[in-house]
């Protein structure tokens, strides 16, 4: 019978024997090294989505404190906020679903444009009700290599509301500046949300995107 | 039971035609929302827009707290089935403390210190199945495993057997449209967000009440690294290849 374990220990024994102490020195050193680099690339990818989220919150919140009830000024800023700050894109392919796959080009530039009429025009219609509400982050969760949960509450400074639970999900990635995906309210994800009414009318209608992109017009339209 | 009689003589939906595979009877499902809808906006909206005008703050938050201290020994109840004897605790004290007031009054200043727990979570902490989704006549969403619970609740909550006259029995009987009420004048704006401007209210519905339920069952204070109820999909994303 062969002594599987004993050759095993035997052969590893003499590689590391075979290394003089400078090079294990070398190789603890890179170890070390290495587990710090793992740690700190998720450090570095919370930090740079607190960051986003806080200069969004700023933002808001200085557009709270001119805001005049003025519609378009309204719409104004928040497409703009939108398009500084969320990943359109990513959101676009998301809540498509498995219809994004099949869907042509064609199709696909005008749901981007779709649900980017939809979101912000939920927003302006919600808009009043961010207003007295302030945010502070808690703490913030990486998911996996490029998500990073930033979570908060929301408080009512006229402590008319209880506190609410906000979560932040936000892309990072090296490519591609921080951007958010979704917003989770009080664990209710605004993106699975959307992307599952999506898929009923997607499937209400057998099948045809073209379907789901002309109800979301009409949707914006009546709502404009 | 004439709710479940009438489901069971109803054909389920072809798993094709479905917007969830656990909506089994959505066509169904689909008609008694939109009755509900109907329900909602010749009975519930304008009774709730009333309540909201009318009865101040103070007054609906009182009705609030009286709601959420009826619950207590349900919570209470739950949470040692469900082994969290510190939430069965916590809910006990505070149904003993509030009950000074009848729960109007919330003498403790942290109501949000019990987290409420209900037989829905604790069937699902015992591995019961979730079951088909349900629209039931008034009572809106349930799954087959909550509305089992709901049920349960109802029976075991010991206010039910609590005798206290007529008085006592006009308020636990004045409970059921008083929670109907509270509940749509709290979420005004958000229940007629997704009434009047989605793009399909009944998916949108069911979407949030399975998040909802998902969330419920997140021990929180536990559990705050636990994985929220959507990671999953997001995980699954973002390891699809790229298209």
């Amino acid at each position: 019978m062969i002594d599987i374990k004993g050759l095993i220990t035997k052969r590893l024994f003499a590689i590391v024997s075979s290394l003089n102490n400078a090079r294990l020195l070398s190789v603890f050193a890179m170890i070390i090294w290495l587990a710090g680099q793992t740690s700190f690339a998720g450090t570095g990818q919370i930090d740079v989505a607190n960051k986003l989220v806080t200069k969004m919150i700023v933002e808001v919140e200085s557009i709270l404190s001119t805001d005049i009830d003025d519609e378009m000024a309204r719409r104004k800023n928040v497409s703009a906020l939108f398009d500084r700050y969320f990943d359109l894109p990513t959101i676009a392919k998301f809540s498509a679903g498995p219809y994004w796959r099949a869907a042509d080009a064609d199709q696909k530039t005008a749901y981007k444009a779709a649900i980017r009429d939809v979101i912000i025009g939920t927003v302006v219609r919600n808009f009043d009700r961010l207003s007295g509400l302030k945010f502070t982050a808690t703490q913030s969760q990486a998911k996996g290599a490029q998500l990073v949960l930033v979570n908060g509450t929301f408080t009512d400074s006229n402590q008319q509301l209880p506190p609410i639970m906000v979560g932040w999900r936000v892309v990072t990635s090296n490519k591609a500046p921080p951007l958010i995906l979704d917003v989770e309210i009080e664990n209710i994800s605004m993106l699975v949300t959307q992307k599952q009414e999506n898929i009923a009318i997607i499937r209400k209608n057998e099948g045809r995107f073209a379907a789901l992109i002309d109800a979301m017009k009409q949707r914006s339209q009546s709502n404009n | 039971m004439l709710f479940f009689g009438l489901l069971a003589a109803c054909s389920s939906t072809h798993q094709d035609d479905r917007g969830d595979l656990r909506d089994t009877y959505e066509n169904t499902n689909r008609k008694i929302f939109a009755f509900n809808m109907g329900v909602d906006s010749y009975v519930l909206e304008p009774v709730a827009d009333g309540y909201r005008s009318n009865v101040p703050t103070a007054g609906r938050r009182a009705i609030d707290n009286h709601l959420d201290w009826a619950g207590l020994p349900s919570t209470a109840l739950n949470s040692t089935i469900q082994g969290d004897l510190e939430n069965a605790t916590l809910a006990t004290i505070h149904f003993a403390i509030n009950g000074l007031t009848l729960g109007f009054a919330d003498l403790t200043e942290d109501n949000r210190a019990v987290e409420k727990r209900d037989f829905g979570q604790t069937l699902a902490r015992a591995s019961v199945p979730e079951g088909d989704y349900l629209m039931v006549p008034l009572l809106g969403a349930h799954s087959s495993r909550n509305l089992v619970g709901r049920v349960v609740d109802t029976l075991t909550n010991p206010l039910s057997f609590y005798q206290a006259g007529n008085v006592g029995s006009a308020m636990r009987t004045a409970q059921i449209p008083a929670r109907a009420v509270a509940f749509r004048a709290n979420n005004f704006d958000t229940f007629n967000d997704i009434k009047y401007n989605s793009l399909d209210g009944y998916a949108r519905t069911r979407s949030l009440y399975y998040q909802m339920r998902a969330g419920a069952l997140r021990n929180s204070r536990d559990n705050l690294q636990a994985p929220s109820a959507t990671d999953g999909q997001f995980d699954a994303f973002f390891d699809e290849p790229e298209q």
